[in-house]
């Protein structure tokens, strides 16, 4: 039976009308186009689906759309302002951060809720807030140094 | 050679900012109107024969429109070298995962709700899982009894090595040089060892995806996640005999590939069940389906043997590889073969005996994964090396730098060695770990450091074609048919075409991975791309250089050969203030015979041709004048030595990697910072392999097709930044473009045995199966404690 689930997305109210059993991932994929988000293992292990949603880093395939009800969902397509890179969008670019590209809007996400959270975060905080996000390219040297570069972009323009 | 002013610097990717925004575009991101989802019911059994199949309440579920069964499926099979692999299981299952029917419906839901309701009746074959066993004379399972009579794929007809008088086995290779027993009696020492490989998984991060639309001119439209679409583009022809140029296959960005994408997967189906419904029919593996048939690194058993003077110097060196190919022969018929030149490629050995076998097995097909035979080999050799070296009780590097193949020199296939940095390689490493120092931990941990040398070629023969398009803005075009699945070949090639029209890559398109549009490419497999393509877009570059220099020489009064282009503008070259900008030159004008012309762009084509000469079936031996001549076996060998620090915990067996380093030899780096990616993310694969990961196998069956019970490396475990170095140890190549060779590959080879060399250092066990767990560690030190 399928019922209207309504949340904020990118700062804009969305609703859907969906089964319940559906996950969050699917359904920001599939109706609304929010593709930016992937699925590479919709079990919670590779991270490739994170959202941020009421501040925290969650992965998407891991919620029922219910459960979204009534939350601030941001995905890799709310990132920018205006067309203005993020400052972490711009770390992953200009430190080589990015190759095939699939983890890479959960990468972001996660270190995007850590940053909000710990301005400060170290090298540690860092790995640690990106256990869940799997990559099998880089070896994750230069996403790490993309993050700090972005926290230091972010701290000195506050 | 002039200064380069794009090449060899670190320009930023061109895919950067899609990829950061969500825009990039993957194969599952694509919707297409009236498209239909697909799902497949696999085989449970590892061999059996299909009874029958009642399909009839699956089809009465509202939302599907085909039911595919083996009798749908056509006559014709594909595959890599031995077409061997029908589009649905006809009769006969050989592997749990095999494909037995598949859905096409209205929904991914509906597709699943249907395949529940098939029902297959199986009658359970004995089966085979042990390559060893499968290659005996009289194995418990033949999988094949009739592949000798199957087509094969660019392969010489009769050639005797798939005639192996073992019913499983397809492929024997051989090489053959010196005498490998007389060699042996005149060796100090003799050593023999039995190395084995594990079934690795790729994880690349995006699983297999595919949509095939059928046209109304009766061709075909496929977008697939798939490395080297030319591949496809032919088999899909053969097998459903549709006309190629009606068919058009597109790669978009691809999320990984590693090899998981060079075997063809579920597109032959995919097409059936479009055909069969006339719509897009689009099918998305889940994870566990990566994990049946998305390939694995082929396991391997090694068996060596070495024969060294006093003093370090090898004189005989025997080798038997025994390939787990699975139920199908999947790509592993070649890496049968190319598995023999990581072996060949790094030492100098008189005396060389090897033979590897490609065999059947009732396994989940096994794959190329970055190395293509290459890491296994690599494996058994330089754990051999230390071995040796500790007998001889002499210094592990120097007894490798004794024996690495000079300039000049052939190697025991008769290639004539060239573009070698084996040895700056390792001398960077050796300083890198600072050797003679050794220091220490505290509690039960003991530091130990090792080294490995080894070197990945890339595959011959091959052609590789790309166009250069020049527009009135001064802007270019490339198209390519090469896969953009992360290494940045987008880059390279607007570096290269940057170079060319001394531009920036600001002002250079590049149109990728789409068969209608970009002309043949053999697919960015065997690290090829840089050398490939970047060598097929100079020669395009050239030809539209030419036709350029035709339309402006006249109006300039000059030749053709005294123009140069450069930043938009022709010009001479002894002359620069007589120029001519591209809008000028393409602007109205009066051609040579006074007609008057105006041109929107110029278009180059051309073709990278590499000098190739095929091996004696019977020795692998290449020619001796025609490897004078110049001709080779390989392209080129890519080389590289790794070096790490690791701590052992001597009450548990647990390896940390304290520090690494990876020094490797691409000839001129295009991208200095994009090389390094490939470098570190091949250690970190290769930490991945050596310590943790393995597809738990139990009769046939893959019990941790998952990401909770298959460890991946994390952020959290591998090296921090200031632990992982990556070193450049570039040896230019004379046949490459600006002197680079592609090594995308041999960022991972050596990762595990420099592991394996290391842990010895550290707590004296030695692990020659792999992935070196901790609980292998343990056993061997409780074992040691007992005695």
């Amino acid at each position: 039976m399928k019922q209207i689930v309504s949340f904020t997305i990118n700062g804009t109210v969305a609703e859907v009308f969906v089964e319940p059993w559906r996950t969050l991932a699917e359904v920001l994929r599939e109706e609304l186009g929010l593709t930016g988000l992937k699925i590479g293992c919709d079990r919670g292990n590779c991270g490739t689906c994170t959202v941020i949603m009421d501040g925290k880093a969650v992965r998407s395939c891991l919620v029922l759309v219910p459960q979204a009800e009534g939350k601030k969902i941001v995905t890799i397509e709310g990132l920018s302002d205006n067309g203005r890179l993020h400052p972490l969008q711009e770390a992953f670019i200009e430190r080589f951060a990015v190759q095939c590209g699939f983890c890479i809007p959960g990468m972001i996400l996660s270190a995007k809720a850590l940053l909000d959270e710990n301005p400060n975060a170290t090298e540690k905080d860092v790995r640690k807030a990106l256990k869940g996000n799997l990559c099998r390219c880089t070896g994750y040297k230069k996403i790490v140094e993309a993050i700090l570069d972005a926290r230091d972009r972010m701290r000195s323009a506050k | 050679m002039s200064e380069l002013s794009v090449v060899g610097k670190s320009v930023n990717r061109l895919d950067g900012l899609e990829k950061v925004t969500g825009k990039a575009v993957f194969c599952a991101d694509i919707t297409l109107p009236q498209m239909l989802h697909a799902k497949v019911l696999r085989s449970p059994h590892p061999h059996a024969r299909i009874v029958s199949i009642d399909t009839s309440k699956a089809e009465q579920v509202p939302g599907v429109k085909y039911v595919a069964t083996g009798k749908d499926a056509p006559n014709e099979m594909y595959g890599m070298v031995i077409r061997d692999q029908s589009v649905l299981a006809k009769e006969v299952v050989r592997f749990i995962g095999e494909p037995v029917a598949a859905v096409a419906a209205d929904s991914i839901a509906t597709a699943e709700e249907a395949l529940e309701l098939i029902k297959v009746e199986y009658e359970p074959l004995p089966a085979v899982f042990d390559q060893e066993i499968a290659m005996s004379p009289n194995p418990p399972s033949v999988l094949h009894p009739d592949y000798l009579s199957y087509p094969r794929r660019d392969w010489q007809p009769g050639d005797p090595r798939f005639n192996t008088g073992l019913p499983n086995a397809y492929f024997h290779f051989k090489i053959r040089r010196g005498d490998v027993e007389k060699g042996f009696e005149e060796a100090d020492v003799v050593m023999e060892n039995r190395f084995s490989t594990q079934k690795l998984h790729h994880a690349a991060l995006e699983p297999h995806a595919m949509i095939a639309r059928p046209e109304a001119d009766g061709g075909l439209t496929v977008w697939s996640a798939r490395q080297a679409i030319w591949r496809l583009h032919a088999e899909l022809g053969l097998v459903f005999g549709i006309k190629p140029s009606k068919i058009r296959i597109i790669a978009p960005y691809i999320g990984g590939g590693f090899g998981c994408k060079i075997s063809i997967g579920e597109e032959p189906l995919t097409v059936l069940l479009a055909l069969k419904t006339g719509r897009p029919v689009k099918l998305v593996f889940t994870r566990e389906e990566v994990f049946l048939h998305g390939g694995s690194r082929v396991p391997m058993i090694i068996y060596i043997k070495d024969g060294v003077k006093k003093d370090g110097t090898l004189v005989a060196r025997q080798m038997k590889c025994i390939l787990s190919s699975g139920a199908y022969e999947h790509d592993v018929g070649i890496i049968t073969r190319n598995c023999a030149f990581g072996a060949v490629g790094t030492y100098n050995v008189p005396n060389f005996k090897f033979d590897s076998y490609g065999v059947y097995t009732n396994n989940p097909p096994s794959s190329a994964l970055r190395g293509f035979g290459s890491t296994q080999t690599v494996w058994a050799i330089e754990s051999h090396m230390d071995m040796i070296a500790e007998k001889l009780g002499m210094d592990a590097a120097e007894l490798r730098r004794k024996n690495i193949l000079k300039e000049g020199e052939p190697n025991a296939t008769g290639e004539i060695v060239h573009s070698i940095g084996a040895r700056e390689c390792l001398d960077s490493i050796v300083d890198y770990l600072k050797l003679d120092k050794k220091p220490e931990m505290g509690g039960n941990w003991q530091i130990g450091k090792g080294i490995s040398l080894g070197s990945k070629y890339s595959a011959a023969p091959n052609i590789a074609s790309a166009t250069v398009k020049l527009s009135k803005d001064g802007s270019i075009t490339v198209y390519h048919s090469a896969d953009e699945m992360g290494q940045g070949c987008n880059t390279v090639a607007a570096q290269v075409a940057a170079e060319e029209f001394g531009i920036s890559v600001d002002n250079v398109r590049v149109v990728f991975a789409d068969t209608l549009n970009c002309p043949f490419f053999p697919g960015s497999t065997s690290s090829r791309t840089t050398y490939f393509l970047g060598n097929a877009i100079r020669l395009a570059s050239m030809q539209v250089k030419k036709r350029l220099y035709k339309l402006v020489a006249w109006r300039l009064g000059v030749s053709d050969e005294e123009l140069e282009v450069k930043g938009g503008q022709i010009y001479v070259r002894q002359e620069p203030s007589k120029k001519m900008t591209i809008a000028q030159a393409f602007g109205a004008h009066r051609d040579t015979d006074g007609k008057l012309v105006q041109i929107d762009d110029l278009v180059g084509n051309d073709t990278w041709v590499q000098d190739y000469t095929p091996e004696d079936v019977e020795t692998g031996q290449i020619d001796p004048r025609q490897a004078e001549q110049g001709k080779r076996l390989t392209a080129f060998y890519a080389h590289t030595a790794k070096g790490i620090e690791v701590a052992v915990n001597t009450e548990t067996g647990e390896v940390k990697v304290l520090r690494c380093a990876s020094a490797n030899d691409m000839g001129q780096p295009i991208n200095p910072k994009m090389c390094e990616q490939q470098i570190e993310g091949g250690m970190v694969m290769g930490i991945g392999g050596a310590l943790y990961e393995e597809m738990q196998m139990v009769d046939g069956k893959v019990l941790n097709p998952n990401f909770t019970d298959y460890k991946v490396p994390t952020a959290a475990i591998a090296p921090s930044i200031e632990n992982m170095s990556a070193i450049f140890a570039s040896a230019p190549h004379k046949d490459g473009p600006f002197g680079a060779k592609g090594f995308g590959e041999s960022s991972m080879v050596g990762m595990e045995p420099v592991i394996a060399n290391a842990v010895y250092n550290a707590v004296g066990v030695r692990i020659k199966d792999l992935p070196i767990t901790r609980e292998k560690i343990w056993r061997e030190l409780k074992k040691r404690a007992k005695q």
